[in-house]
């Protein structure tokens, strides 16, 4: 099954490890992502903070190469380019003049629960993450607004523990799945990132969560790279891994952890791994 | 009581703004009934000058002036949740970015490096079709003469492979470029 996939300019660089685990996972279930013909960014925070025409015409330049290359749907890991491209088609289909040759889209989260199954998910394990106990942390964006993203529960989304639960891993019940990040202020705010950051991670530790699990390239960013000024702010050690749920999935798929990318995360996950014997 | 106290009248409040907003935004707020919850959940409300539920009634108050020149407008995180968990469906954060981009366009700000730092990426987005991260951190720190901000963090990311230098932009970008004529990035040419 061909599928369009909208990558994100993150994928290019930061979330590399994203991109290839989640191409990695989509191959194992027979997914092949075919990547949208010269894509263009989103836009992301910037374009709907100062220019909304600009936001819209961003957007829809993608949806409309989606359409061109006979695809009724478009496929994105991150969850900024997720809100965006689902705003501008939302507007695009509901404005005056409505457009009809925008595709549906999709998280690459929702893609894989909705279209592809958990069982289909659960088939491929040969190495189940047993004894991982997780936080599955979602964000503000693929679940929010409801009325734009028709996904999931924007307040107890459950789909990610869905999946984690369906290769191995034990998940947490906690109160900051779905609270924010600090999303695109790491270098213009840092303080509201190292305190919204620091109210995530400290929950995580509270439930009781050995790593967090994230399913957006800016939500690992902040969590994860921001970890270290934050144990130093609240004079607490995390430790926490914040791992792309692709990376597990492909590690219970049985793919060695060179290919999946965790070597690559600032807080090391390899001692959880050793611990648990995933290593 | 006062003698003179009088209950405030919304009929008798010019209603332009609300009015506007209902035009451009396709935003009621005639139908907030002051819950609160959109304050309550907000993400960044503890350190907001105005909180989501008094945007709300200062759209109605008519009080341009002071949504203008709000700190909340630059601080934030367009998270959604005002919006979201609105039970009279009023789009808060839809406000709130009408209100930033009309600052925007006036030359306000209360926070000029969340503004450059979104006029970078746009401009990199403008010039290329798309972001890299290394060349807009690099040009932001310069640019607000934090020479070494983050430098522990980046060349750590840089080591790691997450920090490239360069990222393959968009070929066809004569349609880029024309999708930001007129744009408030093509006014300014990405400088504040």
């Amino acid at each position: 099954m061909n599928v369009a996939y909208f990558p994100g300019c993150s994928a290019h660089a930061m979330a590399r490890e994203y991109d290839r685990s989640a191409r990695m996972v989509c191959n194992d279930l027979g997914v092949n992502l075919e990547e949208v013909t010269d894509w263009n960014c989103c836009g992301a925070t910037a374009a709907h903070c100062l220019d909304h025409e600009l936001m819209l015409g961003l957007g829809g330049r993608n949806l409309a190469t989606v359409h061109r290359m006979g695809f009724d749907k478009v496929v994105t890991p991150c969850s900024g380019c997720f809100n965006q491209l689902k705003t501008t088609g939302f507007e695009l289909k509901s404005s005056k003049t409505p457009r009809r040759d925008i595709p549906r889209v999709m998280h690459l989260l929702q893609f894989l629960t909705e279209e592809i199954g958990l069982d289909r998910l659960a088939d491929l394990v040969v190495r189940p993450v047993r004894r991982l106990k997780v936080a599955a942390y979602y964000g503000c964006l693929i679940t929010r607004p409801r009325k734009i993203a028709e996904f999931d529960d924007p307040e107890q989304p459950s789909s990610m523990d869905r999946i984690l639960t369906s290769i191995g891993a034990r998940t947490v019940k906690w109160s900051h799945k779905a609270e924010c990040c600090g999303g695109g202020f790491a270098a213009s705010e840092t303080s509201i990132v190292i305190d919204l950051a620091g109210q995530v991670l400290e929950a995580a530790r509270q439930a009781g969560a050995e790593a967090i699990v994230a399913a957006c390239p800016v939500c690992q960013l902040n969590l994860d790279s921001r970890q270290k000024s934050i144990e130093e702010e609240r004079g607490t050690i995390y430790g926490l891994p914040v791992i792309y749920f692709t990376q597990l999935i492909a590690l219970a798929f049985g793919h060695p952890v060179r290919k999946t990318g965790l070597r690559r995360l600032m807080v090391s996950a390899l001692p959880l791994l050793e611990r648990t014997g995933l290593v | 009581m006062d003698s003179d106290y009088r209950p405030m009248r919304l009929d008798e409040i010019d209603d332009s703004l609300q009015k506007e907003i209902r035009k451009n935004c396709g935003v009621d707020v005639e139908t907030c009934m002051e819950c609160g919850k959109c304050s309550g959940g907000c993400s960044n409300g503890h350190v907001f000058d105005y909180t989501p539920r008094k945007v709300v009634q200062l759209v109605k108050l008519n009080a341009e002036d002071i949504l203008m020149n709000m700190d909340a407008l630059w601080i934030c995180l367009s998270c959604h949740l005002c919006s979201d968990r609105c039970p009279s469906g009023i789009d808060t954060a839809r406000i709130l970015d009408y209100m930033r981009q009309k600052a925007h366009r006036q030359g306000l700000t209360t926070r000029p490096k969340i503004r450059l730092f979104h006029e970078l990426m746009l401009s990199s987005v403008q010039r290329s079709g798309r972001i890299s991260e290394l060349p807009l951190l690099l040009k932001y720190n310069w640019m607000t003469r934090q020479y070494m901000k983050d430098a522990e963090i980046g060349l750590r990311m840089l080591l790691k492979g997450k920090l490239t230098p360069y990222a393959p932009g968009v070929k066809d970008n004569e349609h880029i470029r024309r999708l930001f004529a007129g744009s408030t990035v093509e006014r300014t040419g990405g400088k504040p």
